[in-house]
């Protein structure tokens, strides 16, 4: 796979080898707020059962990215296909029974609703009443917070609200999970947990979609990765190939 | 956290929770207690207290109606009497026609609820499905109450009957012709038997406060439901709400149409309880009235709401009696009052009891910061 295949047009974002159709295909996307261009004609494929990183400067049009994914922002033109069908008009809730979920970038837990209420809210559209008990435990304990059911969202420390707003993304046990900048503000090793997490919901066949600045998490996931650069797909490949690629460095890696 | 003493506990769990102020097993002694001096009311307070406190306990209705939308699904409406209005008129109409044939109002009390919560059907629809959202949704709500006001007004031509009823513009609806049959307090039939509620005495008070109370404890039990929570968080983030797959739009709606439906069982007991229906309840005045009676009392608790609600109406009265100073008066405190506490003057009065209790118990060194509840469920 070429490091950096300047990304045009659809070929360059599949990956090689793949024959099986992309689970999100991404084609000519445009995202215009007023005379901001945040999504400039981006192409980006995502195969099925993948982990794929999203790297890019502020503001180069990331979460906008995932916002068109997942219906809450309209694209201005351009499609996005889910597995091979046109969801570019589908609103938000539709994409999320498709099997579409987010973690936004800020943390939008429902601040007046219990640890419990905030998970039951997105187990409840996909599992039934008796089972959600068992489930919410279950979520809780894998992000290290049993014991915190009854409490509002707006008494949990920061950290304690970032990792519930991953659990309340995996909650729908969703077929792709999008996650915007999920170890923002996470210890060292809670960003090596939240990558084992990730990982393990991959293992059993989640494709998942990570944008993140934290290269240590990056390297540690090993995944394909693409960078974001002015609203359009600037770079594509292995971490190693993109973290190599003197062109990525430059506009964004130069720290590295 | 404590466990509530059972069995009062098991019985009353479904109606607490953290979308409630007043959880405690204090709280529902204290509520006890008022219940009980408010079925005794009658033997105790004059006539005319009787019946202004029938008139306050259908404006708290009114008033609950108005919390649940707009507190827990965070949609203000600035016309909420007009479904209050259409029920009263629905009813007036309905049991006008119906009463010689039927013998008593059980279809025109049904109409009364139905009539308002069709018509928020077809209103919300249009306005949610159309993404209408924030104060747009609070001023198209108004308008419509004021055109409906508006053509009430100039239905004083004879023309304007409807079977029995005749619209009657200003003077308020009133029998088509002399032979046609007043327009009726609230008579229930039960089979054969009929139970008949006269507006100036104290049986319609009691059906009334059975009434009030039955609302209040079926809003606490939809919002400390599931439905509640779901209600609650397309308030906080309705975007947020819809990526977890919830159709916002059908959630909005079914409150707004249960908030009318509600609304328009508080018309249907005022037309019964003055046996008298009249255009002025579409006003702005009317319509503004209930939002402060939410605003001051805090509209996201039901309690805090009622309290309000009772308080502001008697203090009217009271002042009313003091002459011309009293609109002032009255002025100052609701500004004073939301100065004070914009989220809610008797929210903030619940908060301060629950702080306390927890102080003096010893319960902890901080008490939750907006909920002074002890006994939280999930
Ligand atoms: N709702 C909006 N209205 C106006 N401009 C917006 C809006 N959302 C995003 N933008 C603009 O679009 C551009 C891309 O924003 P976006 O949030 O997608 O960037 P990002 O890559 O996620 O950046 P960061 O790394 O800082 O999160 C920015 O210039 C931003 O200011
Ligand atoms: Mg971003």
């Amino acid at each position: 796979m070429n490091a950096v295949p300047r990304a045009q047009g659809l070929a360059a974002a599949q990956p090689a080898g793949t024959a099986a159709p992309p689970i999100l295909d991404v084609r000519d996307v445009h995202k215009v707020f007023g005379g901001i261009r945040a999504l400039n004609g981006l192409s980006i494929a995502i195969a099925d059962g993948e982990i794929h990183c999203v790297l890019g400067p502020n503001g180069a049009g990331k979460s906008t990215f995932f916002k068109t994914l997942m219906g809450t922002d309209r694209p201005t033109s351009g499609t996005i296909h889910y597995r091979g069908s046109d969801i570019t008009r589908l609103p938000a809730f539709r994409r999320a029974r498709l099997g579409l979920s987010v973690k936004f970038q800020n943390i939008r837990a429902f601040s007046d609703l219990t640890v419990y209420q905030n998970l039951f809210v997105p187990l409840r559209r996909h599992h039934g009443v008796g089972e959600i008990p068992g489930r919410v435990a279950a979520l809780l304990a894998r992000i290290g917070l049993s014991g915190t059911e009854t409490r509002l969202v707006k008494e949990l420390s920061h950290g304690q609200q970032q990792w519930l707003a991953i659990a309340m993304a995996m909650a729908s046990d969703p077929t792709v999970l999008l996650l915007d900048e999920p170890t923002a503000g996470m210890s060292v090793e809670e960003t090596d947990k939240s990558a084992a997490i990730i990982r393990d919901l991959n293992a059993h066949g989640v494709t998942i979609v990570v944008i993140e600045h934290d290269m240590t998490f990056i390297r540690a996931l090993a995944a394909r990765t693409s960078v974001l650069h002015y609203g359009k797909l600037f770079a594509q490949g292995s971490f190693d190939e993109i973290a190599a690629d003197a062109d990525v460095r430059r506009i964004y890696l130069g720290s590295l | 956290m404590r466990e509530p003493a059972k069995p009062f506990g098991r019985l009353l769990a479904p109606f607490n929770g953290q979308q409630t102020l007043g959880n405690s097993r204090f709280f529902w002694a204290c509520w006890l207690i008022i219940v009980v001096a408010l079925v005794l009311l009658p033997f105790i307070g004059t006539r005319y207290q009787v019946i202004t406190a029938s008139n306050f306990i259908i404006s708290a209705i009114l008033a609950l109606s108005l919390c649940l939308i707009w507190g827990f699904c965070g949609i203000l409406s600035l016309g909420q009497a007009a479904f209050y209005c259409i029920g009263g008129y629905a009813y007036g109409i309905v049991a006008m026609n119906l009463i010689e044939r039927h013998g008593n109002t059980n279809v025109a009390i049904l109409a009364g609820i139905a009539a308002p919560a069709l018509f928020a059907a077809v209103v919300g629809a249009l306005m949610f499905f159309s993404r209408l959202k924030g104060v747009y949704v609070a001023i198209l709500m108004l308008v419509t109450s004021l055109l409906l006001g508006l053509f009430m007004r100039q239905t004083a031509d004879p023309s304007y009957t409807m079977g029995a009823a005749y619209l009657g513009g200003m003077n308020g609806l009133s029998p088509a012709t002399a032979n046609d049959p007043q327009l009726p307090s609230i008579i229930l039939g039960f089979g054969e038997a009929v139970a008949e509620f006269d507006g100036r005495g104290a049986s319609f008070y009691w059906l009334v406060l059975g009434i009030g109370i039955a609302v209040y404890l079926a809003l606490r039990w939809v919002v400390n439901s599931s439905f509640g929570y779901v209600l609650v968080a397309v308030r906080e983030d309705p975007e947020r709400a819809e990526t977890f797959g919830y159709d916002v739009r059908l959630v909005q709606l079914g409150a707004f149409c249960l908030s009318a439906a509600i609304a328009g069982l508080a018309g249907t007991l005022y037309t019964a309880w003055g046996t008298y229906i009249h255009p002025d309840g579409f006003s702005v005045g009317a319509n503004i009235l209930v939002v402060i009676w939410v605003a001051v009392g805090g509209r996201k608790d039901l309690t805090a709401v009622i309290v309000a609600t009772m308080v502001l109406s008697w203090l009217s009265i009271e002042l009313a009696t003091w002459g011309e100073i009293s609109l002032l008066m009255l002025g100052f405190i609701l500004v004073g009052a939301m100065l004070a506490a914009p989220e809610g003057a008797f929210i903030a009065l619940g908060t301060g009891i629950g702080r306390l209790r927890a102080r003096l118990r010893g319960v902890g060194r901080k008490a939750p910061a907006v909920y002074g509840v002890q006994e939280l469920k999930p």
